[in-house]
């Protein structure tokens, strides 16, 4: 858990420092009067590893992962509850006087 | 309150806060009614670690409040408290009013309950919810057959409702309806054509009912529930038992006979095996060959 919160924050960060980082690049041209031909290449690097990262560590952070299979998930359920049903309980049921006698 | 020493308890199985949780979201999610267990560890979660659940504590109220009333009168107290702490969070919520609604019904005031479910019915027709405790309380009251008057014509509307159809065939079955009882099973059956229980129950109720199609036919949905889920061993007693009967029948072509018989004999073969994957202990797999010696008809 508290590797996958690590990646994300250092991939969201290192998406911010690309950001900036590119803002940055930007000014520079402008002043030094240059014309503009797209990003250097380590900032466009860096906004991709950070994405990776973040990737990685949002999926850590989620939880398990659930199996792939449709079926394997119904495959542990049991008849018993399978057939209770609880928007029909009632409770004129046995454990009215069992668990009087329970519970006293 | 009495320790029985066989059963297990939940607060020495689960020590630790997720344990605790993951174990009363697992009741949840699989609809178990163990209500003593429930409210043990449910009591235990909210008193100690209200804060750690967030906003999951109100699903823990509400189940707790459902399984605090099978173990009423004890429990009344309990259940006053959840209602309570419900209802000052959800003021209006007509799930809440559900709950009172269930007080009522335990408290056997059906005429309060049901004056107040036609009240929720008249407040909101789409809520399905209080037409399935309109029946609940005609079959507490033990009026049968006006509740499958009741859940049929509540079905006619809201015919996805796949508990409904469980409830209706349920109580068919313990009519002995089984033709009824078939009918609702297929409709589980197209909703859920993945859910391997359903198959095997479809199986089993063919299987009551008997006869030499029939008995075919139950083969069939056992065999289908045993793909589904190979680790299901009531289907593979299913297909043992119907298709050993099956070869046994008279009016068979000898083809059909050799074929059951070949099936029967894989239905024994996968019923060991299966106990012995399972660690059992000697004896129990010696008397599951014993068992499975008697079923196969001579």
């Amino acid at each position: 858990m508290n590797i996958g919160r690590g990646c994300v924050i250092a991939g969201m960060l290192m998406i911010l420092h690309a950001g900036l980082g590119s803002a940055h690049h930007r000014a520079n041209l402008r002043l030094s009067e240059l014309p503009y031909d797209g990003l250097p290449v380590d900032i466009t690097a860096q906004c991709v590893i950070g994405f990776v990262i973040a990737c990685f560590g949002i999926s850590k952070v989620a939880g398990e992962f659930k199996d792939i299979s449709a079926t394997n998930d119904l495959n542990r359920k049991t008849l018993d509850s399978i057939t209770n049903v609880p928007s029909f309980y009632h409770f004129a049921h046995r454990g009215r006087s069992i668990h009087s006698i329970i519970y006293s | 309150m009495l320790r029985d020493p066989e059963t297990v308890h939940p607060l020495d199985e689960c020590k630790t806060w997720p344990e605790i949780r993951d174990k009363l979201r697992l009741w949840r999610k699989e609809n178990v009614r163990c209500s003593d267990q429930i409210v043990e560890l449910g009591e235990y979660a909210l008193k100690h670690y209200q804060t750690n659940l967030g906003r999951e504590k109100w699903a823990v109220f509400e189940q707790v409040c459902v399984a605090a009333l099978d173990l009423c009168p004890a429990k009344m107290k309990l259940v006053n408290t959840c209602i309570k702490e419900l209802a000052e969070q959800f003021p209006s919520s007509l799930r809440v009013s559900m709950l009172e609604g269930l007080k009522y019904e335990y408290l056997k005031k059906w005429d309060d309950a049901l004056e107040m479910y036609e009240d929720m019915i008249e407040y909101e027709p789409t809520f399905p919810a209080p037409y399935k405790r309109k029946v609940a309380i005609l079959k507490a009251q033990n009026k049968i057959s006006d509740a499958v008057n009741d859940l049929n014509r509540y079905l006619n509307t809201f015919s996805c409702d796949h508990e409904s159809w469980l409830e209706l065939s349920d109580i068919y079955i313990s009519n002995q309806n089984y033709k009824q009882a078939l009918f609702c099973v297929e409709e589980l059956l197209l909703q859920y054509p993945h859910n391997h229980l359903y198959h095997q129950r479809y199986a089993d109720i063919l299987f009551t009912i008997g006869g030499k199609d029939n008995l075919e036919l139950s083969c069939k949905y056992y065999c289908k529930a045993a793909e589904l889920n190979p680790g299901n061993v009531r289907a593979l007693f299913g297909i043992q038992l119907a298709s050993s009967t099956l070869s046994s029948i008279g009016k068979l072509s000898s083809k059909a006979k050799s074929d059951n018989q070949s099936l029967a004999a894989w239905a024994s073969d996968m019923i060991e095996d299966f106990y012995k994957s399972q660690k059992t202990s000697k004896n129990l797999i010696i008397e599951v060959a014993g068992v499975l010696d008697k079923l196969s008809l001579k």
